[in-house]
């Protein structure tokens, strides 16, 4: 395995499939990284996978939990309860309550396409800002893979970007590596403001 | 001769007709089933891939030629997706075509679409009277399950915002709800998990680990779901610990440790899926 040649089967796959979908800079990654992870499988319904995103991203889990669930959940994460701390000291269950859908949906249930739908915030602890983009970030990523996926010829170049990655061994290289090639990728030399997805 | 020919020409057109109609129902039955299979595995993202092959072969089928299974499991393909009014018009023809119970499932997917429509607009108290409905009345489960589902989290919301007498009230009238469904269907895992919720919301955590305990052991209809009920297992497990006398207390833990290592969890608290 040459792991500058999968960089280059990847880069050449963020430049393809940055025509299709329009919000790159953060989209293009759960979706670039879910199909790599597909053919390393050799998962080849990728497709109806991409789409079942959109039931994935309506939660139909009981979402109202009782105060002391949620208090439980802050308080039992080292993360969480360093940034929450002051909300936690007063029992401020207002911005608690108000936090907790999106951060449950993202750190509670551990939703792999949510994690890299927001991975710079995670990998940044901001976790505030996970909260605030929280509802027009997926939204809006719903939307895109919808519209990217009415064309036949996205599948057809995510396909070949990720069996190409596959075939050069992507499958020695561990999952943050991954990550972390493609995150690299999409960024490029230009650093986009993560927090911040555009027109969102 | 040529008469011959013609026939021939013909047996082997229906024959030909008939294989490939066959082979289209066959494999949307398949698919069907091994969508339900990957469901119950909570490997919802297979599964909803599996139901959307399954309404395309169902829908080939159903245009070659027409038949009561085809459109029937057109249907079924179409309610486990959340397309109700297609499923409705799916379970009509299907009656229309010989299936008895096409009407009335037709009639609850047309009550659930409805349901559906009347949240998307935030109209909670008409979408919570038809919920209602088909929670007391439906035998079809696709929509009883979503109704039931839908119901539980309608209720609970609104109760957050009511005194605590009414919001008491509120809460054992739903648990009394959920208890009439297992009465109906006790091995479904998706009712012990709502009952499970919302003895959570009543501080019965002895009862809510128990119906958490049993809701992993049915199985769930998604992951998320099923991520859910772990976390709501391990929060009430940890919280009785501290309420129990040590004998319980013991027998608790023990109790706990047997189904972790059945379940393959890392230890009595940390599911495999979760990150430690």
């Amino acid at each position: 395995m040459a792991r500058k040649d999968i960089e280059a089967a990847l880069a050449r796959g963020v430049e393809i499939l940055e025509a299709f979908l329009p919000l790159k800079s953060w989209l293009l990654f759960p979706v670039l990284y879910s199909a790599c992870v597909w053919a390393v499988r050799r998962v080849f319904d990728y497709r109806e996978r991409i789409l079942a995103w959109q039931v994935w991203l309506d939660p139909e889990f009981v979402r109202t939990k009782p105060d002391e669930f949620v208090l439980d959940f802050f308080g039992g994460n080292d993360a969480l309860r360093r940034e929450y701390a002051n909300e936690i000291t007063r029992g401020d269950l207002r911005v608690l309550r108000a936090s907790f859908p999106a951060l449950y949906s993202v750190i509670g249930l551990e939703d792999a396409f949510l994690k890299a739908l927001f991975k710079s915030e995670l990998d940044a602890a901001d976790y505030r800002a996970v909260v605030v983009e929280f509802a027009a970030r997926t939204a809006k990523a719903r939307d895109d893979i919808r519209s990217a996926a009415a064309d036949p010829e996205f599948w057809k170049a995510l396909y070949v970007v990720a069996a190409e990655a596959a075939s050069l061994g992507l499958h020695l290289l561990k999952d943050e590596e991954v990550q972390e090639m493609i995150v690299a990728l999409i960024k490029g030399p230009a650093v986009v403001g993560p927090s911040i997805p555009p027109e969102a | 001769m040529r008469n011959r020919r013609l026939q021939a020409l013909a047996l082997f057109l229906v024959i030909v007709t008939s294989v490939s109609c066959l082979t289209h129902l066959s494999r949307a039955k398949r698919y069907y089933a091994e969508g339900q299979d990957q469901a119950r595995a909570l490997q919802t993202g297979q599964a909803v891939a599996y139901w959307k092959k399954a309404l395309d072969e169902a829908g080939r089928a159903c245009r070659r030629k027409p038949s009561a299974q085809a459109f029937t499991v057109r249907g079924l393909a179409e309610a486990n997706i959340g397309l109700w009014r297609e499923a409705e018009r799916s379970f009509l023809q299907a009656f229309s075509l010989g299936f008895s119970d096409g009407e009335a499932w037709a009639s609850d997917s047309a009550l659930a679409g409805l349901a559906a429509s009347f949240e998307d607009l935030d109209l909670e108290a008409p979408a919570l009277r038809v919920y209602a409905q088909l929670v007391d009345k439906s035998d079809f489960k696709p929509a009883l399950m979503v109704a039931a589902e839908r119901r539980t989290n309608l209720v609970l919301a609104r109760s957050a915002e009511l005194g605590p007498d009414e919001k008491d009230r509120t809460l054992i009238a739903l648990a009394k709800t959920l208890d009439r469904l297992l009465d109906r269907d006790f091995a479904c895992g998706l009712y012990h998990y709502l009952h499970a919720q919302v003895d959570g919301h009543l501080s019965d955590l002895r009862r809510a680990y128990e119906e958490a305990v049993m809701a992993r052991e049915l199985g769930l209809p998604s992951a998320k779901i099923g991520r859910d009920n772990d976390n709501q297992l391990v929060y009430c497990y940890v919280r009785l610990q501290d309420s129990l006398p040590p004998a319980e207390r013991d027998a608790l833990r023990a109790a706990q440790a047997r189904w972790a290592a059945k379940w393959g969890w890392r230890n009595d608290r940390t599911p495999a899926w979760k990150k430690e």
